[in-house]
């Protein structure tokens, strides 16, 4: 049993016992990690709000033989103005739950660790709204290794007359292709979304609010297709 | 392991929460020892709980009547609702003699992980209230978690334009703490909610 220090963001935690909560985190190095925060739940707990969904955290932690237990917490970065308005905390609530999906234990987690961290921190700095979620998903995709095919068809290859997706496909396709299931795509959808997978988090192109609702569709099933799980976070403000 | 009798009421207490083999021997032996009266009260106040209670049909929390003590009660101000998530903070909030309005239990919070959404919560019928009963405010004290967070605010979006006041009880340093120890979310908004002396 030894003593170790780490980092990571909470993604969730569920509580535990009489007073505890197993707080589950990202961390960089060690992909998905479980740990054990005692007492959190009373009020005069020292972790207090430190151990919060969203929060990135310096953590000492005592390894058990089944799970970590968490000795000390130093917040890093909070992202308070997260949690001010539903909006904002369902789109952090979206990230945080297609990471928890895809998250690995024991796995080295660098890039999902950065493209959270930068989704956070634009979400902070008041950007957002769908595009963001959308642009999260379409990156969270590339690095799990199922990045759509935005910019040639995924089927033929071909770079023109791509107005249909095809989620099984993985990504826009021809007219000439057209495979089962494949949908229709507004015109000049697939350029949106391809602009939005390449864009910088914190810098979006400008939104398109004929187009930016229906790329949040697409990019949302095409990430629950290929994780073969939904999002509840996007479910809840639809009713 | 022990004598038929023995070992059921073992077996029945180790299913409560929070107790184990051990304390389910020890709690045994010593009803084991109890006059039977002692006995016959502690068995009727659990069959005679789970008879009697239900749930208030106005407020949800548990009674033994149509309406609850407090729905009840007159003396109460039923323009104030203090918004709950289960009927067990009612008791928490009840003890600090601060508060004289009703009550209104929610029961959970939005948890879009657990899959629990608005609609799996009484909020409809919390807004049924607010144009029934003439409710002026509504004091949401729902947990200071995400889930909690999100379930005021979702309640303040959809209740104020009914034109009733909404606020969510303060959140800042417990009593008795030091500042020393108050992390960056809570102290943070401790600064946001401070109050003129």
């Amino acid at each position: 049993m030894a003593i170790r220090s780490d980092q990571g963001i909470v993604l969730r935690s569920y509580p535990f016992g009489e007073a505890d909560r197993v707080v589950v985190l990202l961390s960089p190095n060690r992909g998905k990690i479980r740990t054990v925060a005692k007492g959190v739940r009373r009020t005069k707990s020292r972790f207090g709000g430190r151990l919060e969904p969203f929060t990135h955290v310096d953590l000492v932690v005592y390894e058990g033989r089944q799970l970590d237990t968490i000795t000390q917490a130093t917040v890093i970065e909070t992202f308070a103005r997260v949690r001010l308005d539903l909006e904002r905390v369902m789109a952090a609530g979206t990230m945080v739950e297609a990471v928890d999906a895809v998250a690995q234990e024991n796995e080295n987690s660098h890039r999902l660790f950065l493209l959270l961290l930068r989704g956070l921190k634009a979400l902070d700095h008041g950007g957002g709204g769908r595009d963001l979620v959308s642009a999260f998903l379409l990156k969270l995709a590339g690095v799990v290794g199922v990045a759509p095919a935005l910019s040639r068809c995924a089927a033929c290859g071909r770079e023109e007359g791509l107005d249909r997706f095809s989620f099984a496909s993985g990504g826009a396709v021809c007219v000439n292709c057209r495979p089962e299931g494949a949908v229709r795509l507004r015109s000049g959808l697939t350029s949106y979304l391809a602009s939005l997978a390449a864009a910088d988090l914190s810098f979006l192109p400008p939104s398109d609010p004929a187009l930016s609702g229906e790329a949040m569709g697409v990019a949302r099933r095409f990430v629950e297709y290929h994780l073969d799980r939904r999002l509840g976070s996007l479910a809840v403000l639809d009713g | 392991m022990f004598e038929g009798p023995l070992q059921r009421l073992i077996d029945e207490l180790a299913r409560l929460p929070g107790v184990g083999r051990k304390s389910a021997q020890r709690m045994a032996f010593h009803l084991l020892g109890v006059e039977r009266e002692d006995a016959l009260r502690l068995s009727s106040a659990i069959v005679d709980m789970r008879d009697q209670l239900r749930i208030c049909s106005r407020c949800y929390n548990v009674t033994a009547s149509e309406e609850c003590t407090i729905c009840r009660d007159s003396k109460r101000d039923q323009t104030v609702v203090c918004v709950v998530e289960r009927a067990q903070d009612i008791a928490v909030i009840e003890r600090t003699q601060e508060f004289r309005g009703r009550y209104h239990v929610l029961g959970g919070a939005i948890s879009p992980i657990g899959g629990i959404g608005p609609s799996q919560l009484r909020i409809a019928e919390l807004g049924k209230r607010i144009e029934d009963e003439g409710i002026m405010e509504l004091i949401l004290a729902t947990n200071p978690t995400v889930e909690g967070d999100v379930t005021a605010m979702y309640i303040a979006r959809e209740m104020k334009p009914r034109g009733v006041r909404v606020t969510r009880l303060a959140m800042g340093l417990p009593v008795g703490g030091d500042l020393d120890y108050a992390d960056e979310l809570t102290l943070g908004r401790a600064l946001a909610g401070r109050s003129e002396l």
